[in-house]
């Protein structure tokens, strides 16, 4: 195993409280393969935690976990005090967290606004014979979910496009599309697989103000995996870097770019950090 | 079953009803009640497949629910003693059930994977009747099933259901009750739910669908219908008989596939379509019955060639043709 470098906590950390989602000693296997190996981490209320390292850390894999698409080897999630390992992705989102896949995934072949009333789904409040025998309950419910998906495009900026088929959209349209969905499920934790890959310098910023949005206006607490490092430093309260699986730092993004061993292991090759 | 906002719909489905209920008045042979009646049993059948596909998944076990519930309202009108009216959901009930436990494990599966699970267990259904002899009569079939029981309307003269016209009638309700069920189904928040996770099933878990749950739960609704339809087959034929090349035989799960895509996927009416006149089409050509498979095969590689939307597009197909030839 890697040795750990140790950072010094920060003064005050402890005022923090005890943290939202809490991960412990968490193991995937694949075969042989240690994709995660005894990742131990906090993430706190209202916090953006970064999820760095080389491609195949296991960033991925945590965040799979963590949504329940995966079940883990080993370890347990703590989410809100209470236990949530080896929970299916649908229990997941009724726990309230939501996610960003690292592809844009999407229904296609509906349109814009269909794509965030979907999101809605869990809030929808109308069951398998509600929606069967319609009332005029289900109507006004069906008025309310179209205001409230209004509100959501409002926010990411798609009001105008709610009509196009998702799949027409441009890259970086359907990419806040996708986050647009996660909203709707009105989650207080966001997992942030790669939101800005593919987006051109002024779609990375249209998203960056977002996923800040969504921490300082919303609360919502957020996990991002990303490589553009200048984003990461930007948005992040915290950082855990991870290589071969297993977390090698943990701090502040100053710490975590001025510490020697994720220089090494990652930042070292990255030109634009230094 | 008219669809909001479109009148032209409203009316060909009133006077296809209306055509419906008529047609045994100019039919001098009991002969097409008969192909009428089997028409009206495989559109029940294309409905129910086709409400499944739309989670995505591609049942071929359509043959085995049949028998399952063929046999199942048979013996319990047989040996129970119960009510034929009774049996006859009771029949589509049982087979809802072991879809549902048998949906738990198999829904797991994807795909053709998913298809091949069926299409093997619908086969085991029908095994099981050739060979449990002492309940289902085996290869002698089981015989002497009994009509539904007359029912008796104060003023008018009990209906009974041992003649073909009554019993045509009693299969167009059947059909057009299950098809307004389905019909419904499909447009509601359930039928579209369905067609989501179809699209990207991981995006649908991730929104707090419980898409096994979904899945399982179309997976119980078809093979309910299907289940009906192989209970008025057996009151219907009175003698059930469970060899390959029967009605429970693997072959008619692939001829509903075959309706679907050559009626069209894609609309309610589309495996309706198909089933009309795939059923009928080879009752006029009656000599070529033998070649009906290579003959329905070679229609369906046009259809996927030509026409991939099938039939039930074709009206669309010609007005924008139509459009296009004109120059708007």
């Amino acid at each position: 195993m890697l040795a750990k470098t140790p950072i010094k906590e920060v003064k005050g950390m402890d005022m923090r409280g005890t943290p939202v989602l809490q991960v412990v000693d968490l193991t995937k296997y694949f075969g042989g393969l240690g994709a995660v190996v005894d990742l131990d981490l906090n993430v706190h209320q209202g916090e953006i935690s970064g999820l760095i390292g080389p491609n195949g850390a296991g960033k991925t894999t945590v965040l799979n976990m963590i949504a329940g698409t995966l079940s883990p080897t080993n370890g347990s999630l703590i989410f809100k005090g209470e236990d949530i390992t080896n929970l299916p992705p649908h229990r997941m989102a009724k726990k309230g967290i939501a996610r960003v896949f690292q592809s844009n995934t999407l229904f296609g072949n509906v349109s814009v606004i269909t794509n965030v009333r979907v999101g809605l789904h869990l809030h929808t409040n109308i069951g398998f014979w509600g929606a069967f025998l319609a009332s005029s309950y289900t109507h006004n419910r069906e008025k309310l979910l179209h205001e409230e998906a209004m509100e959501i495009l409002g926010f990411v900026g798609l009001s105008d496009q709610r009509d196009q088929l998702a799949i027409n959209l441009p890259h970086g349209s359907q990419r806040t599309l996708c986050l647009a969905v996660a909203m709707a499920v009105k989650p207080s934790l966001l997992l942030l697989d790669e939101p800005l890959t593919g987006m051109n310098a002024e779609e990375v910023n249209v998203m960056i103000s977002l996923i800040k949005a969504l921490r300082d206006e919303r609360g919502i607490t957020s996990i991002i995996v990303e490589h553009n490092m200048r984003a990461v430093m930007g948005l992040c309260n915290r950082i855990a870097v991870l290589n071969y699986g297993s977390k090698i730092a943990e701090g502040t993004p100053t710490e975590i770019s001025e510490n020697s061993a994720v220089i090494e292991a990652y930042l070292g090759t990255e030109q634009d950090v230094a | 079953m008219s669809s909001r906002g479109n009148p032209i719909n409203t009316v060909v489905i009133l006077v296809f009803i209306l055509f419906l209920l008529l047609v045994p008045a100019f039919l001098k042979s009991n002969y097409w009640l008969h192909v009428l009646s089997i028409v009206g049993i495989n559109v029940i059948l294309a409905a129910s497949v086709h409400t499944i596909w739309c989670t995505g998944e591609l049942s071929l076990g359509t043959a085995g629910f049949m028998a399952m519930g063929g046999y199942g309202s048979a013996l319990l009108a047989m040996r129970a003693g119960i009510s034929v009216w009774a049996a006859m959901p009771l029949g589509g009930l049982l087979c809802a059930i072991v879809a549902v436990a048998l949906g738990y494990p198999f829904m797991r599966a994807k795909g053709i994977y998913f298809s091949i699970l069926t299409l093997l267990t619908g086969e085991i259904f029908r095994l099981t009747a050739w060979y449990y002899r002492s309940l289902t009569g085996g290869p002698v079939g089981l015989s002497h099933i009994p009509s539904p029981e007359p029912i008796n309307i104060p003023g008018i003269a009990p209906i009974t259901f041992d003649s073909k016209i009554t019993y045509y009638y009693l299969i167009v309700v059947a059909a057009l009750l299950s098809l307004f069920v389905l019909f419904r189904l499909q447009r509601s928040q359930v039928g579209f739910t369905w067609r989501i996770i179809r699209e990207r099933d991981n995006l649908a878990a991730s929104v707090g669908i419980n898409v096994l749950w979904y899945k399982i739960s179309a997976f119980a609704i078809g093979c309910f219908f299907a289940g009906i339809a192989g209970a008025l087959f057996a009151h219907f034929m009175h003698l059930l008989a469970a060899d390959a090349s029967g009605k429970f035989g693997m072959f008619t799960s692939i001829y509903i596939l075959i309706y679907m895509v050559v009626g069209g996927e894609k609309k309610f009416a589309g495996p309706i379509i198909g089933a009309v006149s795939l059923t009928l089409l080879p009752e006029v050509f009656r000599p070529m019955q033998e070649y009906r498979p290579i003959i329905f095969g070679a229609l369906v590689i046009f259809m996927i060639f030509f026409m991939p939307q099938g039939i039930v597009d074709i009206p669309h197909s010609v007005l924008s043709w139509g459009r296009k030839m004109v120059g708007r």
